[in-house]
């Protein structure tokens, strides 16, 4: 438990490291609703999606994204401060501390999220009816578990890479091109389609679409078994690809990759 | 008409993030002159205030009282003047742009301190001649040693010719050959007429080269002299050290009422204390000190003349 | 002026010879450019593609000076030259605006690459009537986007946060600058807002070129704008150079 709050209060104080409304304000507000507005404008201009199809689809990235950031910002951290040996060892800890990690980032992603649903679908004219709100908090939280789940991989890999930024970005790059944010699927090759059904995000911002429309849980359930399914899936095979590097750098001694 | 001058130079620093406000008085009304040529050097323990004074002076910083001039510029009303006029250049590793070479690094600063373009190429060799970096300028600077750097940051620092240079701990991390040749390039700059700020907590630095020291400590000059004078303070006396494996409570205040002692301190020397008495002169106070230490594992016993070091460490400890 | 080129010569050195930021240079605004070029292709209007497509190639310029300038003097600051510039006789001003222009010219890279991108990925031949008021079109739009960059490097003189604003800047230019979306798409109110940026105007004028309209207006109306740009610049800079002096926010600590 200890652990859990451990980490969660560093993540925390690494997220608000200024708490100056000159930073908060730009970040957290007016990032996220340009994005959508940007995206939003593009697709009337293309012909293509509605007004809603971007907002619901921008939200849910922006809120889910920062968590896989942070599985980044763990490990590298984790990894500088000499505990990550210490981590691997015990299984116990594990847990605890990558939730407690994620979850001031989530808590913080909902109210980015909240925000930029409200400004966006205020200033694009989108109908978005209050009672969707609380089911599309699950959506995104199952979202971001599956987005927790690749910032674990990708974390491993910068691990062994060296290259954290670059990684994180590319995985950034990956899901807002694959993910369905911005491009329906059904407008994608099938190879892409493909890549995109093993992704995170993607079934989670399709749930959420669905829900925004007033579907209920049972045409959604399929989507959100997907998503926590992917996320598991995920954190299994960066948990896999922690313990495998630890082994690696014992064997060929090279301590300061861990 | 001195060169720099300097009147109840005050700087206050403002920190604090959100409800907490703290106030740090870094200078505290500090006055001093430099005269042509010389080579003047402030010297003080870290946090002195060094820096910020110097900082003042080349007018990065804007004091928050008193007054300064250089070349009889005024530091507040008239900077660009200075800056023309003036070199800076700081120990460390920072203050240099990585990817780019020495040669480039040099190219750069050379425009930036408007050194006519048709002279730049010749200054520059001239420069990298002096300080010994020839031949390898067109290294990037990521792989230069510190003391590589350090010689880079001089160099810069006189590209355009700078009548008056302000060195900020010059030598710090630098290996003992490397700073033996700094301190020699510093000393025929000063011979050749270029008048030179020095800052350093380096003792026998101060003492080798300075015409004059002004010691700083806590904000405030606590002397000023040539090195000669200063050593004075503290000469015509001398000094006790007792080495002592634990000190117990209460034995240095008790050493201190002890006629004939000045003052009293205590430096850490690996596994043991040392008792640094100073003590008037003509007094014997060994017997009593050792008596005061009743109980206590001593080991040597050194009664000797005071250095420049101990009339520092006097200073800076009161 | 030499000053001016021989510092945007350095500082492009300096730039372009980091790996990371050459590979993400390019790299992000690729995601955004394929993103949009697949949402032209999925969408009725395909048409507006290959305008879309020079637009989206200049979204690149803006990212790698938006993103830089805010923290270009906080990266000055942390290897302990800030201090060196202020020091310098020179006007504070004339050293910065190399720098944020020499992030544009890192820009006009990934302008290229994208332009390839679009070609050999997605088919998308651009083709541009008139090659050398397009080539000016660009210069005077990487130099309008550097002296835009150039502004929000100023602030960062005094305030150490305004890399968030500039960050947070990179997608509203791209939506007010009419580089993807006409600006007629947009709300009347945003109008007066789209032109008083001089991006705008670059952007109408490269698009003019490749198309073979006349785009001499639009030149003029972007470097008026990028000399007031820079000419508020300077006066903003002088202000707070001095702020910083009594803030002591010159160096780290």
């Amino acid at each position: 438990m200890r652990v859990f709050f451990r980490g969660g209060l560093t993540s925390y104080r690494a997220l608000f490291t200024w708490l100056s409304p000159w930073i908060l304000i730009p970040t957290f507000l007016i990032g996220p609703v340009f994005q959508i507005l940007f995206f939003a404008y593009v697709g009337r201009t293309a012909g293509v999606g509605s007004d809603a199809f971007f907002l619901i689809g921008n939200a849910v990235q922006y809120a889910a994204l920062p968590c896989l950031f942070a599985m980044g910002h763990t490990i590298s951290g984790e990894r500088s401060s000499g505990t990550l040996p210490l981590l691997m060892a015990s299984p116990a800890r594990r847990i605890p501390l990558f939730l407690g990690r994620a979850l001031p980032v989530l808590i913080n992603g909902y109210g980015v999220a909240l925000f930029s649903l409200v400004a966006g679908a205020l200033l694009l004219g989108v109908r978005l009816p209050p009672a969707t709100l609380a089911p599309l908090a699950l959506v995104v939280a199952v979202a971001t578990f599956g987005c927790t789940g690749l910032g674990l991989v990708t974390a491993a890999l910068a691990l062994y890479v060296r290259e954290t930024a670059v990684l994180t970005n590319i995985a950034f790059g990956v899901l807002l091109i694959f993910a369905g944010v911005n491009v329906p699927l059904a407008a994608m090759p099938g190879w892409m389609v493909a890549v995109a059904e093993w992704l995170p995000l993607t079934h989670g911002i399709a749930a959420a679409r669905q829900v925004a429309a007033g579907a209920g849980w049972a045409d959604v359930r399929s989507d959100l078994v997907a998503e926590a399914g992917l996320g598991l899936l995920y954190v299994a095979i960066g948990l896999a690809m922690l313990a495998f590097f630890e082994r690696e750098s014992r064997r060929r001694s090279t301590l300061d990759t861990y | 008409m001195p060169v720099v001058d300097v009147q109840e130079l005050t700087r206050t620093f403002r920190s604090g993030r959100g409800l907490r406000r703290r106030e740090v008085h870094a200078v505290r009304g500090i006055s001093f002159s430099i005269e042509r040529g010389e080579l003047f050097g402030l010297l003080g323990p870290n946090g002195a205030g060094k820096t910020t004074t110097i900082k003042m002076l080349i007018t990065l910083l804007l004091p928050t009282s008193g007054r300064a001039t250089v070349l009889g510029h005024d530091v507040v009303e008239r900077p660009r003047e200075i800056r023309r006029r003036v070199g800076y250049v700081f120990g460390g590793d920072r203050g240099l742009y990585e990817r780019l070479s020495a040669l480039d690094n040099l190219r750069y600063f050379a425009e930036l301190y408007a050194v006519p373009a048709r002279e730049q190429r010749g200054r520059i060799a001239e420069l990298l001649d002096l300080v010994g970096l020839a031949g390898r300028e067109r290294e990037r600077v990521e792989s230069y040693s510190r003391g590589m750097r350090q010689r880079l940051h001089i160099a810069r620092g006189l590209l355009h010719r700078p009548e008056v240079l302000f060195l900020d701990e010059p030598s710090i991390g630098i290996d003992p050959v490397g700073a033996r040749e700094l301190r020699s390039t510093v000393k025929a700059l000063a011979e050749r007429g270029t008048t030179v700020l020095l800052t350093t907590h380096y003792m026998f630095e101060a003492d080798e080269l300075c015409d004059r020291i002004a010691v700083i400590a806590g904000g405030r000059i606590v002397a000023s002299g040539t090195p000669a004078q200063l050593k004075q303070r503290v000469s015509g006396g001398g000094v006790v050290e007792v080495e002592v494996f634990g000190i117990p409570d209460g034995v240095v205040g008790g050493v201190r009422t002890l006629p004939g002692v000045r003052t009293v301190s205590v430096e850490e020397r690996g596994q043991a204390q040392v008792l640094l008495v100073h003590t008037e002169p003509g007094a014997d106070v060994a017997q009593a000190v050792l008596g005061r230490l009743d109980g206590a594992r001593v080991g040597r016993v050194v009664t000797r003349e005071p250095t420049l070091e101990d009339a520092y460490v006097e200073l800076v400890r009161e | 002026m030499r000053l001016l080129a021989v510092g945007w010569w350095l500082q492009l050195k300096v730039r372009s010879r980091s790996r990371f930021d050459g590979l993400l240079g390019v790299l992000w605004p690729l995601f955004f450019s394929t993103t949009v070029f697949l949402m032209f292709r999925a969408g009725t209007q395909s048409a507006a593609l290959l305008s879309a497509a020079v637009g989206a190639s200049v979204m690149g310029v803006w990212s790698a000076t938006s993103t830089a300038a805010g923290g270009a003097l906080q990266q000055e600051r942390r290897q302990g030259t800030l201090e060196l510039l202020v020091a310098a006789p020179r006007p504070f001003p004339l050293l910065i605006l190399p720098v944020t222009l020499a992030m544009a010219t890192v820009g006009a890279y990934s302008m290229v690459a994208t332009l390839l991108w679009g070609r050999f990925v997605f088919g998308i031949g651009v083709t541009i009537h008139n090659p050398i008021a397009f080539l000016a079109a660009v210069v005077v739009t990487v130099v309008a986007i550097g002296v835009l960059g150039f502004l929000i490097a100023v602030c960062s003189v005094r305030y150490r946060a305004s890399w968030a604003l500039g960050n947070a800047l990179e997608m509203p230019v791209w939506l007010i600058c009419g580089f993807l979306v006409p600006l007629s798409a947009l709300p009347a109110w945003v109008r007066p807002i789209s032109w008083l940026l001089a991006p705008t105007w670059g952007m109408s004028a490269i698009r003019a070129a490749a198309e073979g309209r006349t785009a001499w207006l639009d030149l003029a109306a972007c470097l008026g704008l990028a000399a007031l740009y820079a000419a508020a610049g300077t006066v903003l800079a002088g202000r707070l150079v001095d702020s910083a002096r009594t803030h002591a926010t010159l160096a780290l600590t």
